[in-house]
């Protein structure tokens, strides 16, 4: 059994079919990419794992359970994490609150006694944030723990979502287009940071990328997306030579060429 | 020893534990237990005329922190803060009054009870945002203040109900000074509850449901839940001063909880600055001086211009709203943030830059 199976999946936007029966699977411990053009349905793939969209048929399991139907809170209490493609951080918050917070479903302790704060609620704090400070070790960002994350750069923004994500000890984490927007150093570092949080913390990584040389490297298995529908699905070296990926991105290629010509 | 005007550099902690104490710096620490020890002293040094304003004051800082947490941490706007006194003004009066309670068990009652009926009407937060939910909890102020104006038997009516001063022992809280201890006591807890609230798993929740709804979704946290229980534990704080309130003047009816209190506890949160807990307590602290300097300003300008008393309510609601309107363009942090440039600058004096 897979770890996520994601069975013809089908998503409309009024008239619009944003998804259209998609299908793949993730095996656990592995990289799983997810590539394709801009607007091809990527993001809202993700949105239907983490359940803030509700696809019109299909099923998506997770650890053989449905998925459709649970509310996103439920899903991530299963340890599905995610970071956004627009980063979605709580702008006001401290980078250690938000990692904090990134550890809400695996603490307990309610509104009375962390009111009170008596010891069972300050114990369990102290517990978390030592977690959260390996994190925090990890991604490298000691420096900035109690700067609010509104005064941060793009880069390191986006870092600390992956942070937050991270603080959920999550199976499976969900990152969506972890780079874009990036300089090659802070790239570099992300990848790196991805490596390792597939290989020392046994984490299985859906991935959205659009540099091809990263994708091609990082992951064991690729599904490829072009106008919500899934053209090919397999291994790096499978994707490269599947005729029709290569039809979708040379033809791409090809209008782009022709566009900027005429 | 190192100088007391020398303020620190950076802050330096050995364990996690002290860097998440609620006021790290000894220095700071210190200085909260000098405000707390002038607190204590006040009664002391001042006329009782100032001891009863510093009761009032102390009871609407209780009710500007639940609703700060709800509307100022968590976003949840709400117009039904005045019904929610309400609610816990009468249910102390009910339960003292007519059914023969000690004041020590109605009053956590009435918070109680308001928190219940807050956390009903906080039920259509979670399809209903901005100003659709201020409609909503405009619907509550308006269906609590009918039941209270009709439901005769239980409430008096228009007529309203008399209420007692408690006792403890044999003691009996006449006096504006002891008054004024009971109320500043259940501040204190009232701030320090919500200050550690704010530090720990479900404040931050709060905050989260307030900063990015869907975001804090996917990260685990239930916003039916959480929106439920900010509108609860807020609408508590409310219950337990209105219900100190009306233990105060001892008499409560439906106009001390009309739609214009709403709006007084609104402009306290905005004024004092969202989302900060001292910040609630400027705010009601200014929101309650205000009528009274207004008063005095009045009675001196009066010797001049003799009609200026036949207009102080329009006065007072045209300068209240001015003021709101102010702090709205030039502060929408609030005096909270004011204080804190203040303390920035003295920290920085003499070299302000
Ligand atoms: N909330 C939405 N409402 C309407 N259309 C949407 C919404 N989200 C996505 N879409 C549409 O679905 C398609 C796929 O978008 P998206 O998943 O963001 O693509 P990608 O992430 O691959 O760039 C686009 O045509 C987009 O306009
Ligand atoms: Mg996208």
């Amino acid at each position: 059994m897979s770890l996520l199976e994601v069975d013809k999946v089908s998503l409309h936007f009024g008239g619009v079919l944003a998804l259209s029966e998609v299908c793949f699977q993730v095996e656990k411990g592995e990289i799983f990419a997810l590539i394709g053009p801009n607007g091809a349905g990527k993001t809202s793939m993700l949105n239907c794992i983490s359940g803030l969209y509700a696809p019109s048929s299909g099923s998506i399991r997770f650890r053989g359970e449905e998925l459709l139907g649970l509310p996103p809170h439920k899903r991530a209490a299963k340890g599905i994490a995610r970071a956004f493609q627009n980063i979605e951080l709580f702008k006001h918050m401290t980078v250690l609150e938000n990692l904090m917070l990134g550890r809400h479903v695996r603490m307990r302790s309610g509104l009375l006694a962390g009111g009170l704060y008596w010891g069972k609620a300050a114990r369990e704090e102290a517990e978390h944030r030592e977690a959260v400070e390996e994190i925090i070790d990890f991604l490298e960002i000691q420096a900035i723990r109690h700067k609010p994350v509104g005064t941060l750069s793009y880069g390191l923004q986006k870092r600390v979502e992956v942070g937050r994500a991270l603080a959920l000890s999550p199976e499976l984490l969900l990152l969506d287009e972890p780079m874009a927007g990036m300089n090659s150093e802070e790239k570099e570092d992300m990848a790196r940071f991805i490596i390792d949080i597939h290989e020392e913390r046994d984490v299985t990584i859906i991935l959205i990328e659009h540099d091809m040389g990263v994708v091609m490297e990082l992951s064991h298995h690729i599904a490829v997306l072009d106008f919500g529908r899934c053209i090919g699905f397999g291994t790096p070296d499978e994707i490269q030579s599947n005729p029709r990926v290569i039809e979708a991105y040379l033809g791409q290629a090809e209008s782009e060429e022709v566009g900027s010509s005429a | 020893m190192r100088s007391p005007f020398v303020s620190e550099c950076g802050e330096f902690c050995t364990s996690y534990r002290a860097d998440m104490a609620l006021y790290k710096i000894p220095r700071i620490r210190y200085r909260v237990y000098g405000v707390l020890f002038l607190f204590l002293m006040l009664p002391w040094f001042v006329s009782e005329y100032a001891t009863s304003l510093a009761t009032l004051c102390a009871i609407a800082s209780i009710g500007a922190i639940g609703l700060n947490i709800l509307t100022g941490f968590t976003g949840q706007i709400s117009i039904g803060v005045g019904a929610f006194l309400g609610v816990g003004g009468y249910t102390s009066a009910v339960l003292t009054t007519t059914w023969g309670l000690s004041f020590w068990i109605a009053l956590p009652l009435a918070g109680l009870v308001t928190a219940l009926v807050g956390a009903l009407f906080g039920i259509p937060s979670l399809r209903l945002k901005g100003l659709y939910l201020a409609m909503a909890t405009l619907a509550a102020q308006v269906i609590i203040l009918y039941t209270i104006n009709h439901w005769d038997g239980l409430t008096g009516g228009t007529g309203g109900m008399i209420l007692a001063r408690p006792t403890l022992g044999g003691f009996s809280f006449d006096s504006e000074m002891s008054y004024y201890y009971l109320t500043l006591t259940i501040l204190v807890g009232a701030f320090i509850f919500t200050s550690n609230l704010f530090r720990t798993r479900t404040g931050r929740a709060f905050i989260a449901v307030r900063d990015r709804d869907l975001a804090a979704e996917v990260m685990g946290i239930n916003l039916f839940r959480y929106k439920v229980l900010a509108f609860a534990i807020s609408s508590f704080f409310v219950g337990l001063a209105g219900a100190l309130m009306g233990h105060y003047t001892m008499v409560i009816s439906p106009e001390h909880f009309d739609i214009g209190v709403s709006i007084e506890y609104l402009a306290m949160i905005l004024i004092g600055g969202l989302g900060s807990v001292v910040g609630s307590i400027f705010g009601a602290v200014f929101i309650t001086l205000l009528p009274v300097v207004l008063r005095e300003l009045i009675d001196i300008v009066t010797v001049y211009l003799p009609q200026a008393t036949e207009h102080f309510g329009a006065l007072r609601q045209m300068i209240f709203g001015a003021i709101v309107i102010v702090f709205l363009i030039y502060e929408p942090e609030g005096l909270a943030k004011m204080w804190r440039n203040f303390k920035d600058s003295c920290k920085l004096w003499p070299f302000s830059y």
